[in-house]
């Protein structure tokens, strides 16, 4: 143990006596370099400022006008262009002038419709009047044909009920007639 | 509670003019030479009120959370921006009414219960009423009763029979009883 401590010491001594010029050296250096560094901080500096500068110069800022783009391609399309300085939010109507002109717009478009509905109305009207007749017509026809068709068959009658006594016979002898041709016509 | 926006009133006046002819102007027109006499149309929450300027003006001395109601309510506006006229609007719409439709006695009590105008319960009715049409209904008294929307033109009626409807109804008076808890919610 006893050796180990002067040893210890003895480096440690060393070790301070080495440190200390050491120290100063590198304290002197330091000064030294502190004293050579900022010029290399300068260029640097100047270095990364430069390009930035150059930026700032390329940066040139074009207006829409400047461009030449069509209307359709710009940031703001035609139909969405806000005047400026106009009010924002709501625009009220509370005057009288303004409420009557709204009324009034609103009254013509009111009556317009009311007309066209008429119109309509009395166009879809005539149409139907014109398709009624029509059917009536029609239905006139049928029941005169059917009245005609009739009126043939009484006379039919009215005849036959003249001749009574000699249609008598005929219709037995048609009948026989007719039976033998059915079974010819029905079988063959 | 604030004036109506310019579509605001466009919406509400063109709804108006469905029941109203030409002397609807006579609404907004002022009664005497005195400016604050003429009536507005104010907003409150989604509904129109209708009211004399000088009351509308009052209005501003009390908080928006604390008024529920003020002059008569016209109706509401709904999400979509649509208007729709409540039974309240009645009396301000029945004096300007152009197309009418009276009812016979036997008609009001299912009218005023929510029920249809069926042709048989029509007493009169206004000449020259194209169909889909905003009419005002009347007693035979001329009681203005509610307000509808014919379906079929006047012309026509003569071809229906008494069972069909001829009037939709929109709002009666019976209203004021049947939804008397939701008619001033808001």
């Amino acid at each position: 143990m006893a050796p180990s401590k002067p040893s210890s010491k003895g480096k440690g001594g060393s070790a301070k006596g080495k440190s200390a010029p050491l120290s100063s050296a590198t304290k002197v250096s330091k000064n030294k370099k502190n004293v050579k560094r900022p010029p290399p901080k300068e260029v640097k500096g100047k270095a990364r400022t430069a390009p930035e500068q150059l930026k700032k110069k390329k940066k040139r800022v074009y207006t829409e006008e400047e461009l030449d783009l069509p209307k359709l391609n710009t940031i703001t399309p035609v139909g969405v262009v806000k005047p400026k300085g106009k009010k924002k939010g709501k625009t009220f109507v509370d005057d009288q002038e303004g409420m009557m002109t709204i009324l009034a717009m609103v009254n013509a478009e009111q009556e317009g419709q009311i007309e066209s509905k008429m119109m309509r109305a009395r166009q879809l009207e005539e149409i139907r009047e014109a398709k009624r007749k029509e059917a009536e017509a029609r239905q006139a026809q049928k029941k005169s044909k059917l009245e005609d068709a009739k009126a043939s068959i009484r006379q039919k009658r009215k005849r036959r009920s003249d001749g009574h006594d000699s249609a008598e016979p005929e219709p037995t002898s048609t009948g026989s007639k007719s039976k033998g041709k059915r079974k010819s016509v029905s079988f063959a | 509670m604030r004036p109506l926006t310019e579509t605001e009133t466009q919406t509400l006046f063109s709804k108006l003019a469905q029941y109203t002819g030409r002397s609807l102007n006579n609404l907004i027109l002022p009664s005497g030479g005195d400016d604050n006499d003429r009536n507005v149309f104010r907003l409150h929450g989604s509904r129109v009120y209708f009211m004399r300027l000088s009351l509308a003006n009052l209005a501003t001395s009390i908080p928006r959370d604390n008024l529920l109601s003020l002059g008569t309510c016209i109706g509401k506006f709904t999400k979509t921006g649509k208007f729709r006229v409540a039974i309240t609007a009645l009396d301000v719409i029945a004096p300007h009414a152009r197309y009418k439709v009276w009812i016979l006695p036997k008609g009001e009590m299912s009218f005023m219960y929510g029920g249809n105008v069926v042709k048989a319960h029509v007493g009169r009715w206004s000449e020259d009423c194209p169909e889909h049409q905003g009419v005002i209904m009347y007693d035979m008294n001329d009681t203005p009763l509610g307000f509808g929307v014919s379906t079929r033109a006047s012309n026509q009626l003569k071809q229906l029979s008494p069972t069909d409807i001829v009037v939709a109804r929109q709002a009666d008076i019976g209203e004021f009883l049947r939804s008397e808890d939701t008619l001033f919610t808001t």
